[in-house]
């Protein structure tokens, strides 16, 4: 008796189960964009007799059916919780939690990545910098990971290597060390990017290297330390997909900031915009407060700068927001990402005379190099 | 469509299931026919129309070789359906193998055809060939109805990996079946337990043998924990997708032949090979090996017997050397064992245990790879013949983190889970704990397909 019951309740409980979900899939409206994964979700594919028969529809509604699925931020959680906790995994899709922070393991080192990056550097040199009387200085930013992996036993890229590799394949730069003036908690516990309010010393550092610090303590403590009101859940918090406790983004401000210029070339032509940007800490990825986050070329201009110095920083996010720390030295940071912005187009905006060009870059930019145009 | 895909659980499954159970009996079959078709259209919408050749051939094709049963042209008849059928599966699987291979030989560079093996085919040849055979031997009547022998050919639960079920098996389950809740609650457990197999472990191991075939470097404990986890990954890939297929069997009223039965647990590779691929390796038996004469001719012929069964096996699952030589690498194992061998294994129980789980891990590196190079570096490495260190820290790394996978791994090879399990079915708590653990499992396997992690069906591609 006992037996047909539980055939019974197998059959009807499963059997809902998948009903009202294969329910829900069908009658659920589609969502156009995922917040913590930041990136738009698949839409109901077109069909029509082609696309059936080269299997595109198949494929896109496979996507499209894995995207729209009924709470699927709950079921990614459940399985990073049972990869972590249930198989005792020691990461979920490469990220991990250790000492508080969740991080991603970038493993190996990519040696192509690496001559790619070199060779476009390499490229920007021969056709904007060789002929002309700049300075010309390389500093790599290590991941977090440097600061965590190793203690956890986590795999992580050999660091000598790639310092010395790209050193070596740029004998044209002066290359400045800031990896020991790094800890772990300069960073965000749940992104991969560095805290303003924990790199004036860096700013202090790079600009002293490249001779260009005027030695002011009053601009460094004149910093008012500001806070976003809204938590910032970074970018692994939403990839990982587990509970974690968010991140705060401060920012610094002062007077010399105030009255610096901002001035944006995204569309082609110069559009005055913002240092820190409210509105986009508002919207999806709150670490583009920092110069409005992804812009292929941006200046800041300080018209009652006390040097006439100039910097062009080369650089990846990281570079937005330290660049405003760095004001003091300089009366103008342009700053390219050459992501965004293609090299050959470089010379058209910027005149090369006289500056300071600095090449900042991440470690996880240089081992995954492949978006540089 | 895979099973383990959101599309086949949530959009296709439950209404085709809704509808076979609402409609009369004598529409069944056009209900799992025009899913079937469905099914496979998903996947591969142009080989549709090879099926349906494939289909109204072996239809025409029965009816005349029972027509002319006891004469001599219903052997010409049987002869021309099966090089009919066969002719399809060599020039979709084997006609860039043998064109490379030509060229080699004559030193002339032949352009390759680039065609795309329609999937399935492989099984669902053997479907056809089985039928005609036994409609020959008299041991099935011939199909007179054409959904019916459509419906066996294209039953999509076993149509794209197998098992590969036998017409004799199903020919009276064509006509009526019976649905008991008890067949339709054992199926449900079955199609989950498979997918679980396939999407938490397979799926999990395969991200391990990855990150062994990624890797830059190279340890001696790595190439090891590699070969295990793809000996594991390929058995809980293949044995869960034949629990699903024999599970969506059930639910529709079939009852498919079991496919594994534990062969990690053998003392000896002929024992291996009756519990691995069972369907596979009775069809090679019944079809051709006894035909050839078996073990009752000669022992030269025996041993004749033996290589060409087992280079039809090797050359069954892949359009590559590998596969020849790994079918051929079984084919000495099996000849030593039955020449002087198998007394010895008999005495020898643990020796035998390690005996075979060495000799299938090295056979699956050699399956696991179409480059012998790989194959060669591997099994080097294995021994310590290169110098390469015992363990790196990053293979280190990926030990611990799939321990517990692999542990569960290596139990589930074993009869050990399917013990407990019986034990608590007979227990009055059962009646809640089963549906739970079940409805959990289902949960936990959406979770996993929905993130979109690593997903393919290794038996797919043969």
């Amino acid at each position: 008796m006992s037996e047909k019951i539980k055939n019974i309740s197998i059959v009807i409980l499963i059997s809902s189960l998948i009903l009202t979900i294969s329910l829900w899939c069908i009658l659920k409206a589609p969502a156009d964009f995922s917040q913590s994964e930041r990136r738009m979700l698949a839409q109901l594919p077109k069909v029509n007799s082609d696309s059936i028969l080269n299997r595109h529809f198949m494929s896109e509604y496979e996507t499209y059916a894995a995207d729209q699925f009924p709470c699927r931020e709950r079921f990614r959680t459940v399985k990073a919780a049972s990869e972590l906790y249930l198989f005792n995994k020691l990461d979920s899709n490469g990220l991990f939690i250790s000492s508080g922070h969740i991080s991603k393991i970038d493993y190996p080192l990519n040696d192509k990545s690496l001559d790619n990056a070199t060779e476009k550097l390499s490229q920007i040199y021969e056709s904007c910098l060789k002929n002309t009387d700049v300075n010309i200085y390389l500093s790599i930013i290590p991941d977090k990971n440097y600061f965590i992996a190793e203690k956890n036993k986590i795999p992580l890229i050999d660091y000598k290597t790639l310092t010395d590799k790209m050193r070596e394949k740029t004998p044209y730069m002066k290359y400045i060390e800031i990896y020991d003036l790094l800890c772990k908690d300069d960073y965000y516990e749940t992104d991969t990017h560095w805290k303003q309010e924990c790199i004036i010393d860096i700013a202090d550092y790079l600009a002293e290297e490249m001779d260009a610090d005027l030695k002011s303590n009053e601009f460094i403590s004149s910093f008012e330390t500001k806070e976003l009101s809204k938590p910032f859940y970074g970018v692994y918090y939403g990839q990982l997909g587990l509970p974690h406790k968010p991140d705060k983004i401060k920012y610094l401000e002062n007077d010399i900031l105030e009255k610096c210029r901002a001035i944006s070339y995204a569309s082609g032509y110069p559009k005055e915009t913002v240092i820190y940007n409210i509105e986009k800490a508002n919207g999806k990825d709150p670490y583009e407060l920092f110069l409005s986050g992804s812009e292929p070329l941006i200046t800041i201009e300080d018209p009652y700068a006390k040097t006439d110095r100039e910097l062009v920083l080369f650089r990846d996010s990281f570079g937005s927001s330290i660049a405003p720390l760095m004001m003091n030295s300089y009366s103008k940071i342009t700053l390219v990402d050459i992501r965004y912005i293609h090299s050959n187009a470089i010379e058209n905006f910027i005149d090369f005379n006289d500056q300071d060009v600095l090449f900042l870059y991440s470690t996880n930019i240089l081992n995954n190099s492949f978006s540089f145009r | 469509m895979i099973f383990s895909s959101i599309t086949f659980l949530y959009y296709f499954l439950p209404p085709v299931i809704l509808l076979y159970f609402l409609i009369p009996a004598k529409f069944k079959n056009i209900i799992i026919l025009i899913s079937s078709f469905i099914f496979y259209a998903w996947g591969e919408p142009k080989y549709v129309l090879l099926m349906a050749i494939d289909i109204i051939l072996s239809y025409i094709s029965g009816l005349l070789i029972e027509r002319f049963h006891g004469k001599t042209l219903a052997k010409i008849l049987l002869l021309i359906s099966i090089c009919l059928c066969l002719s399809f599966l060599i020039f979709f699987k084997y006609s860039d193998f043998m064109l490379e291979n030509l060229s080699k030989a004559i030193g002339v560079k032949m352009p390759t055809l680039n065609i795309s093996l329609p999937i399935g085919i492989s099984f669902y040849t053997f479907q056809i060939i089985s039928y005609e055979i036994d409609v020959y031997r008299k041991n099935a009547n011939a199909q007179r109805n054409i959904i019916d022998l459509a419906a066996y050919i294209s039953l999509f639960p076993q149509l794209v990996a197998g098992p590969i079920v036998r017409y004799t098996d199903i020919e009276n389950q064509l006509k009526k079946r019976c649905h008991k809740i008890e067949n339709i609650a054992f199926g449900i457990k079955l199609f989950i337990i498979g997918l679980s197999k396939k999407v938490l472990i397979a799926n999990t191991l395969g991200e391990l043998f990855g990150a062994y075939s990624e890797s830059n470097q190279h340890s001696i404990i790595f190439s090891w924990i590699s070969a295990a986890s793809y000996a594991l990954q390929i058995y809980f890939d293949f044995s869960g997708y034949s629990d699903m297929a024999i599970g969506i069997g059930k639910i529709f009223g079939f009852d498919f032949c079991k496919n594994f039965n534990y062969p990690y647990i053998s003392k000896s590779i002929t024992e291996f090979w009756r519990r691995w691929h069972i369907s596979l390796g009775s069809w090679f038996r019944d079809y051709v090996y006894i035909p050839l004469g078996g073990n009752r001719t000669g022992k030269i012929k025996w041993l004749r017997n033996i290589l060409i069964v087992w280079l039809l096996t090797g050359l069954w699952h892949g359009a590559s050397w590998n596969f020849v030589i790994w079918g051929l690498y079984f084919a000495a194992f099996l000849i030593i064992e039955k020449l002087f061998l198998v007394k010895f294994l008999d005495k020898h129980k643990i020796l035998s245990h390690i005996y075979v789980i060495l000799t299938v891990l090295i056979s699956f590196i050699i399956f696991s790879s179409e480059d012998i190079k790989n194959t060669s570096r591997q099994l080097i490495e294995m021994f310590g013949f290169n110098k390469v260190p015992i363990i790196t820290a990053e293979h280190s790394y990926y030990i611990r983190s799939y321990f517990v996978v692999l542990v569960i791994a290596i139990i589930g090879t074993t009869p050990f889970p399917k013990q407990i399990m019986k034990k608590i079915s007979i227990t009055k708590a059962a009646v809640i704990i089963e549906p739970v653990i079940l409805a959990l499992l289902m949960l936990l396997c959406t979770s996993y397909i929905v993130d979109g992690s690593f997903n393919p069906f290794l038996y797919f591609r043969f």
